[in-house]
């Protein structure tokens, strides 16, 4: 009993580790030459029920849901729209390559499927 | 009297909500984790190098370590005895910036 709940214990904090690398990999796979062109910006409190110019300015920033994420150019008009709904967001600095479209974001998410297809044989006897 | 049937004021008089006068420590510990979670997202629009008015004023603000703990848990009231009530009376306060006081208080 004692020895199966340390082994637990042990593979649940060796795959913490293996998480926060994993993390720490994903962050810094990026040059860090770079430049740091665009915000990546989440929001993570819903402005229900927040004035309307708050709600307007999410709108305005292309989010319309909670922990959606979008990214926008170094500009000032951004930077003022953050500003308004600092208390709602989290904001990082990245650079341009790291930027990714709706669908791009959702084809990250996705897991592998496990195999690959090598090629059908319908193909190669056509 | 104890147990589910004691009476209690809820218990007597149906309807009844109590907002506590000052905020437990946990409540304060959040309180500290959201003013931190604003200070980043200021401190990465001043590290992109943008220049605007709106960054101007939020870098105004005092931060979360420079702020007393009678500005981080209460806020001015004209109403209250000696001008101070409980952040937590504020509606939406979780995602209002109420750091400063008006001059003089």
């Amino acid at each position: 009993m004692f020895s199966a709940s340390v082994r637990a214990g042990a593979a649940s904090s060796s795959r913490l580790q293996c998480r926060s690398l994993a993390t720490a990999a994903s962050s810094s796979s990026t040059a860090p030459s770079e430049p740091l062109t665009h915000f990546r910006i989440t929001l993570r409190r819903s402005a229900i029920s927040l004035p309307s110019n708050i709600k307007g300015t999410l709108a305005a920033l292309g989010i319309h849901r909670r922990l959606q994420t979008v990214y926008h150019r170094h500009t000032a008009d951004i930077a003022g729209k953050i500003l308004t709904v600092k208390e709602l967001v989290t904001v990082e600095n990245v650079p341009e390559s790291a930027v990714r479209t709706k669908l791009e974001q959702r084809q990250d998410r996705k897991s592998s499927r496990g195999y690959e297809v090598a090629g059908s044989k319908l193909d190669s006897e056509l | 009297m104890f147990g589910a049937f004691r009476p209690t004021q809820p218990t007597f008089v149906g309807l009844l909500w109590k907002t506590p006068w000052k905020l437990s420590r946990t409540r304060k510990a959040n309180v500290r984790a959201r003013l931190k979670q604003v200070d980043s997202v200021i401190e990465a629009v001043r590290a992109s190098g943008v220049q605007c008015k709106a960054l101007d004023k939020a870098l105004e603000l005092p931060k979360e370590h420079e702020m007393p703990p009678r500005d981080k848990y209460t806020v001015f009231s004209r109403h209250e005895k000696g001008y101070r009530k409980g952040i937590h009376k504020v509606p939406k306060w979780t995602r209002l910036t109420l750091r400063t006081n008006p001059k003089g208080f």
